[in-house]
């Protein structure tokens, strides 16, 4: 469980320019409540996942209840409450990519890191996910590292990517 | 007012139109069981027990959110339909951790009530034994998520009757649970004016006040409709 | 802008492209994008250019071509030749050949490396021959990032042409006598859609595009809005007129930032040439439209979900009546329509309902994009008439299964179809042909399965993704994806018996009679097609306990 009055009344620094790209968003979809998921992915592109206080900072701009922002947010993947690691590894686990053996790289990668899909290693250095589907069929399996698309891939060269990223062994 | 007729289970009934298939059987004593319906609030259509064959229709409709039309045939009483009844029921307690001998509901609960209706003598689905957390940080209530069928009657209370909206539901499939704000504890909502009719729109021992012992507690889920009525008397 | 602009336009467009001898397109689908066809079309580009050739040969980029996993790809117009795998170090040595020499590579051409002899002119490889497209018509030889590319091909000529010679009712006849049915999959008839959107009296409708393709496997909807957005935004601004709606949204995924992207940037040109706004061509008809961004859910394919999404709410399926149609985005009567439905919008007032209805089988009239993929040699995007069959599309243009593999089964509609296997090979792809097989055409993911597929895992793996993507508002699709899920699971790693077995069959039918919408209403359907084509797989897992080894059934 979270915290109730202590997270729901602390205030966004203002200089921070993350809020400041946020209140803009706001002001522009007119403070409207059904801005919310637009405005949510705004907040998630800016932080890269969605803090409490800025969450009770969108639910206070909208006029929206608290348990109905957090209820929005939880419903949908694509917004997460926490944080992703400095470097994301997004497994593609679409129908195509799971018959060309999306599976044996997330086993690979869980041998290698100790991650599953989900978390994110001690060092916050990388976070493993699995997408639904990115829609590179043709090119299963997909892997998605820090934004760049690793088609056709297999284990072993997923691992390196990462290595490569992470700056480690 | 017009009048218009319909059948249900091969009796003629007059009614009005734009009313609910749920409200004409239940003005006509025909029994239609529910779990999500209480009058007073809108009606979401899921708990699936009061679907009905409509003839013409492929589909089964929920009768709580199906108006009714001049001429439609209806059945309620099939074997098709109780025996989905029975599965519902089984699948509700499957679901979370319902002991009712150990519940302060106990006696009092329309779940309990639903098991004895559709003749439920055991459960032939494993449990699935979710971990579920009791929060007792309000003064006066206690919602225990392991009795809670996520009918979401406290959820349509709060935020159309009160119009607090302290609950809502987060996350989805099994995972869906109702929450205080932000998922705090319901002792710290910003939101929660503590007027309670969450306590009685609950039909299980999911939300139940404090300082009550089984066989004590006394739920009034018709307040909630009373309260709507009297409003519109007053405007 | 009026009439005249257009046409103004229009000439201007054709004729600056007619005075280009030679066009070479880059494919920049999303595959080919990350094969690095952005890279290799900047070289290409620096290629013409420092020999000089910028004012014969014009470069661009465009969307989808179809062959997905040969990618990049690069196409020589008029020649219609198509260079495979091209990349930034054999781009020079294609210019020279093809441009200066004139004597094409031939280890570089489309399916080079697996066809005896590829063909010059990419249209006459069975790949393309056996295709016809309408949806995805010039899509990968346009550069979708330009309207004037657009306008060369006649681009909202069928709009101005709705506006000022056809009245709401003229349009919706028309749609109606093209018997073209909604592409997203349930097949409803677009025509009588349109209809009952239009008799609604009120002052506000709404036209939404449903482009929240979920499915796993498919990505139909993903190129024809990064190959050809504009296409779409005149089917909707047609729809607009014939429904009376004056303001659309298009619900792309989250997880099509390139779409979005391009998307957003025809709206942005057709607003500034007054092709979509205020007092569109100077008549009295206004269609704005706007993009709404899906978070990743599956249920908001559903049309009553995604209308709550678009409401900036939890995306949590209605039970209906009432339908969209009827009362809808807030409140207001809405036109649903998925991204594939739109774009065959225009061609069929171009060419006339007519000439749709000709193509494809009695019932299902029309073309049908498919994504085809898995374990098939040329998986890719294409498009064939209804009534083509399985046999046609998996071996003529997918070229058969990969590794020399066998032909087990092909999935079709995603976690809500089924499998279809081998001995229905030559089944005519049309709705109710599927359906007759337990499956359904869904939004057009094909999968192809060899013999090493375990089909009840796949059946497992649908089950999984239901009760995921359960919403969790319905108990039969909240609890019962999960029971089946765990019974599956069970049956999976030999330990499920008989009962199971038995409990299994009952819940796949109690949740898809009573489940509150279309996810939980079809979730048991790759479960129910896999028992019925393949029960000998699950035979041959579960076990009876407490019988006598000898008397155990025979598997």
């Amino acid at each position: 469980m979270n915290a109730g009055f202590t997270t729901l009344s602390t205030e966004l620094p203002k200089t921070d320019p993350r809020v400041k790209l946020l209140n803009a968003r706001i002001k522009k979809e007119h403070y409207r409540p059904d801005a919310l998921i637009e405005i949510l992915h705004t907040a998630q592109n800016a932080y890269g996942y969605l803090p409490l206080p800025v969450l009770a900072h969108i639910a206070r701009s909208l006029n929206l209840p608290p348990s109905r922002v957090y209820s929005t947010v939880t419903f949908y993947h694509f917004f997460s409450l926490k944080s992703k690691g400095e470097h994301t590894c997004l497994v593609c686990t679409g129908t195509a990519c799971y018959v060309k053996g999306a599976q044996k790289i997330l086993d690979e990668i869980e041998r290698q890191f100790n991650l599953q899909p989900g978390q994110v290693s001690a060092d916050n250095q990388l976070g493993v996910a699995v997408a639904r589907c990115i829609g590179a069929c043709g090119l299963a399996p997909a892997v998605v590292i820090d934004d760049e698309v690793q088609g056709k891939t297999e284990p072993a060269a997923v691992i390196e990517k990462i290595h490569s990223k992470t700056g480690k062994p | 007012m017009t009048t218009i007729t319909i059948q249900v289970n091969g009796k003629q009934l007059a009614t009005e139109p734009d009313k609910t298939i749920l409200e004409v059987c239940r003005a006509n004593d025909i029994e239609i069981l529910t779990m999500c319906h209480l009058k007073g609030v809108m009606d979401v259509g899921a708990c699936r027990l009061c679907l009905v064959e409509i003839e013409g229709i492929n589909k089964l409709l929920s009768a709580c959110t199906t108006k009714v039309a001049a001429n439609m045939v209806i059945r309620t009483d099939t074997e098709r339909i109780k025996k989905y009844q029975r599965i519902t029921t089984e699948l509700f307690f499957a679901e979370r951790n319902h002991v009712c001998s150990v519940c302060v509901a106990n006696g009092k609960c329309e779940l309990q009530q639903l098991g004895y209706k559709v003749g439920m003598d055991h459960i032939r689905y494993p449990f699935l034994y979710p971990k579920c957390e009791l929060d007792s940080s309000h003064a006066w209530y206690v919602i225990d998520h392991n009795r809670c069928i996520m009918c979401t009657r406290c959820v349509r209370v709060c935020n159309e009757v009160e119009g607090a909206h302290n609950w809502d539901v987060m996350n989805r499939g099994t995972q869906v649970r109702v929450i205080s704000d932000f998922n705090s504890p319901w002792g710290e909502s910003v939101t929660c004016t503590s007027c309670g009719k969450c306590v009685h729109a609950c039909p299980t021992g999911a939300i139940w006040p404090k300082a009550i012992v089984q066989g004590q507690l006394e739920k009034k889920p018709g307040i909630i409709n009373e309260l709507v009525e009297k409003r519109k008397m007053k405007l | 802008m009026n009439r005249q602009d257009l046409q103004l336009l229009t000439d201007q467009a054709k004729e600056k492209k007619n005075s280009c001898k030679h066009t070479i397109c880059v494919c920049c689908g999303a595959s080919c994008i990350s094969s690095g066809s952005e890279e290799v079309l900047k070289k290409l580009e620096e290629e013409i250019k420092s020999r000089g050739l910028e004012n014969e040969v014009a470069v661009i980029p465009t969307g989808c071509m179809g062959p997905c996993n040969q990618g990049p790809l690069v196409k020589y117009m008029p020649e219609n030749t198509i260079y495979q795998k091209v990349d930034c170090d054999n781009i020079a040595r294609v210019v020279q050949s093809q441009l200066i020499d004139k004597k094409p590579i031939e280890d570089l051409l489309l399916f080079a490396d697996s066809r005896e002899k590829p063909f010059l002119n990419a249209e006459e490889d069975p790949f393309f021959k056996k295709q016809l497209k309408v949806a995805l018509l010039d899509c990968g030889d346009i550069n979708p990032e330009t309207i004037e590319d657009y306008f060369t091909r006649d681009g909202y000529k069928a709009l101005s042409d709705v506006l000022f010679r056809m009245s709401p009712e003229d349009v919706i006849a028309e749609i109606k006598h093209s018997r073209i049915r909604g592409r997203g999959g349930a097949g409803y008839p677009t025509g009588m859609k349109w209809e009952t959107v239009y008799k609604y009296v009120s002052d506000q409708k709404y036209v939404i595009c449903n482009g929240d393709e979920g499915d796993p496997g498919a990505f139909m909807d993903r190129s024809v809005l990064e190959g050809n957005p504009h296409r779409v935004l005149e089917g909707m601004a047609i729809a607009g007129y014939a429904v009376g709606a004056s303001k659309g949204y298009a619900y792309i995924r989250g997880e099509y930032p390139l779409a979005i992207k391009r998307f957003e940037l025809a709206i942005k040109q057709a607003r500034k040439n007054g092709l979509i706004g205020n007092n569109i061509l100077g008549t009295n008809f206004s269609f704005d439209v706007d993009v709404r961004i899906g978070a990743g859910a599956f249920v908001c394919g559903e049309e009553t979900a995604l209308i709550a999404s678009i409401e900036g709410k939890r995306g949590t399926p209605k039970p209906r009546p009432p339908f969209p149609a009827e009362s809808g985005l807030w409140g207001h009567p809405t036109l649903i329509n998925n991204v594939e439905t739109f774009a065959g919008i225009v061609p069929i007032l171009n060419k006339g309902g007519e000439w749709y209805s000709e193509i494809g089988t009695p019932k299902s009239a029309g073309t049908k994009v498919f994504a085809l993929a898995g374990k098939i040699n040329y998986s890719g995007l294409i498009e064939v008439p209804m009534g083509t069959t399985l046999r046609e599309i998996v071996f003529d243009i997918g070229g058969g299964i990969q590794g020399g593999g066998t032909f087990k089964a092909a999935q079709t509609g995603g976690p809500s179809g089924g499998c279809i296997p081998a001995e229905h090979l030559d089944v005519k792809m049309d709705y109710e042909a599927l359906v007759n097989l337990g499956s359904i055409m869904g939004s057009g993911g094909l999968i192809v399965m060899d013999q090493q597929s375990d089909m009840v895992d796949v059946a497992r793996y649908f089950m999984e993704f239901c009760m995921d993507e359960s919403c969790g508002k319905c108990v039969p699709c909240r609890v019962g994806t999960k029971m089946m899920h765990d019974l599956l699971h069970k049956i999976c790693a030999g330990n499920g018996t008989r009962i199971d077995l038995d409990r299994l069959e009952e819940l796949a039918v109690y949740v898809k009679e009573t489940s509150l919408c279309g996810l939980g209403g079809s979730a048991p359907n790759p479960l129910l097609s896999t028992l019925r084509h393949f029960r000998q797989e699950y035979e041959s897992r579960i076990t009876t306990p407490g019988v006598k080894k000898e008397l155990q059934p025979q598997s």
